[in-house]
């Protein structure tokens, strides 16, 4: 078992190694399962422009010296606020809307980032770092990710009512506005729980890449949270110890190893229909033989 | 004589400056079956929208048995069953999923459907001829298939009046008799049904009655057969000087 210790046992003997795997599991679960309701809902989008206008807030709140979880939310509140606005009162569209905040955000975070005296300091918010995870990171985490996890298991037949058919779900009652808030919510929760492991911009991959792949393998909604969830988890765990050996950044890692699983979900289905194709023949010709 | 089950006062709807429907009255007798009948734009869909409570810019009353709904946007007693292109069906969601979510105003509090909930999804499925779609994918179902499941979905609502938009658009024969066939039953189960649809055959077949638009306004409410008369279906669809 020497591949073991080499790969999974000689990194977890480092105290920050199990700190960043807690903190990665966490994020490696609710965030495919948020990414496949954001996929459904066409709202990838939206999501990437989310992550990156969050450097705007975790940029102002290290300059000003407060918490990098609160400035990070309160970006994504105004980015919000600001894709509202533009669409109801501006009259723009709603995918010009995002692109034009979340840019003017991610732009005013670039600024934020070069007046600090060490502009690196704040590279592991963009892409992530497992040095800089600490106990108390750790515990947020997993307390925020706990949360969003039972909240989307709790939410789920109301995300499929606004999901499948939002004006119905208005007629038998059901908030649609709030429900699309309480979802994006959940959306920068993920973000700040991956802003410390993977970073603000990778978490979104680690958000929709399994979602992608887990409804490309399958089109039962139990079966795609299920799947999502686990190729989370491989990606996830996967990318943080390639990344811990090849000495590679961790959020790029993880969002490689993420996409992989779109890559792999396509030849399984390639598989699959083949298999399919050839059982269906087998059956054909054994019919014929009989007749 | 059967009693007053949907009654709408002055009904009108904007769009901006521009008036999709347009001081509209009208009544709906229980189990009564009305055929919305007008060209393209007339304000068939707008009027039924209107009278779901899902057009922000309405104004007039909406009675269902005398009361007002219970407040913008939930009409108690009311299913409305858009048409089947507005509606996202490449999700991956079952049928019995969607059929469920028409449950959400008998909730009470729970985050888990209940078995009288998950029961009478059932009966309605098999109200529709459905029952064998229970556990299939919406992703793998016809159009007439989809059509039914969204009757079925309005079904659990357990509702007195159903508005139909389209029910019958790009439908094979087969198809649409099966969907005709569910709106004669749901007539003959006493709920009142108003459908806009463009099949004046199948009007006649269906419905008694029959309500005509014109740029949004109420051009003519009576029989079928005299709204759909030769002189009536001209005076329908000739275009107005308003639109041309």
């Amino acid at each position: 078992m020497s591949w073991w210790n080499t790969w999974l046992a000689e990194p977890l003997s480092s105290e920050f190694m199990v700190r960043a795997l807690i903190a990665t599991v966490a994020l490696s679960v609710a965030a495919p399962l948020a990414g496949v309701w954001i996929v459904s809902r066409r709202m990838v989008y939206l999501a990437d422009a989310m992550s990156h206008s969050m450097l705007a807030g975790v940029a102002g709140a290290a300059i000003l010296g407060g918490s990098l979880l609160v400035g990070g939310l309160v970006s994504a509140l105004v980015l919000a606020l600001a894709v509202s606005w533009l669409v109801t009162k501006a009259r723009a569209t709603e995918d010009g809307a995002i692109g034009v905040a979340g840019q003017a955000l991610f732009a005013l975070g670039i600024i934020g980032v070069s007046y600090q005296q060490d502009p690196r300091a704040l590279s592991h918010v963009l892409f992530g770092n497992p040095l800089t995870v600490t106990w108390r990171d750790v515990a947020v985490d997993v307390v925020l990710a706990s949360l969003v996890i039972v909240g989307l298991v709790l939410a789920k037949p109301l995300l499929i009512a606004t999901t499948f058919d939002p004006q119905h779900a208005r007629t038998v009652g059901i908030r649609v506005g709030v429900v699309d808030v309480l979802l994006l919510t959940a959306l920068a929760v993920i973000v700040v729980v991956g802003l410390v492991t993977v970073g603000v911009l990778m978490a979104i991959t680690l958000t929709v890449a399994p979602a992608v792949a887990a409804r490309m393998a399958s089109d039962r909604l139990d079966s795609v949270l299920f799947v999502s969830a686990v190729l989370g988890l491989v990606a996830g765990i996967g990318g943080l110890f390639v990344s811990y050996h090849a000495s590679l950044p961790t959020g790029p890692a993880v969002a490689l190893a993420a996409t992989l699983t779109v890559v792999g979900a396509y030849f399984f289905r390639r598989l699959r229909r083949g298999v399919s194709r050839a059982a269906s023949r087998h059956t054909h010709s054994e019919t014929m033989v009989r007749s | 004589m059967r009693g007053t089950a949907l009654q709408a006062n002055d009904l009108t709807v904007m769009y901006g400056s521009r008036c999709g429907v347009q001081g509209i009255d009208l009544t709906l007798s229980v189990g009564e079956g009305v055929a919305l009948i007008g060209r393209n734009g007339a304000g068939k869909s707008s009027l039924l929208r209107a009278l779901a409570g899902l057009e922000p810019g309405s104004s007039g009353s909406v009675l269902l048995h005398g009361q007002t709904p219970l407040s913008k946007g939930v009409a108690g007693g009311l299913a409305y069953v858009p048409q089947r292109a507005q509606v996202r069906w490449d999700l991956p969601f079952s049928v019995i999923d969607v059929v469920l979510t028409g449950r959400y105003r008998t909730r009470r509090r729970s985050f888990r459907w209940s078995s009288n909930d998950r029961r009478t999804a059932r009966d309605a499925l098999y109200l529709v001829d459905a029952s064998d779609l229970e556990h299939r994918s919406i992703g793998q179902i016809s159009g007439g298939q989809a059509q039914r499941v969204l009757l079925a979905r309005a079904l659990v609502q357990e509702p007195e009046v159903m508005l139909l938009d389209e029910p019958f658009a790009g439908l094979d024969t087969a198809a649409v008799d099966r969907v005709a066939e569910v709106v004669e039953s749901l007539m003959g189960r006493g709920i009142g049904v108003m459908c806009a649809l463009h099949e004046l055959d199948l009007a006649r077949r269906l419905f008694p009655r029959a309500i005509a638009l014109q740029d949004g306004r109420l051009l003519m409410d009576g029989s079928i057969n005299s709204v759909l008369s030769p002189h009536g279906i001209e005076q329908i669809f000739t275009v107005s000087s308003a639109t041309s």
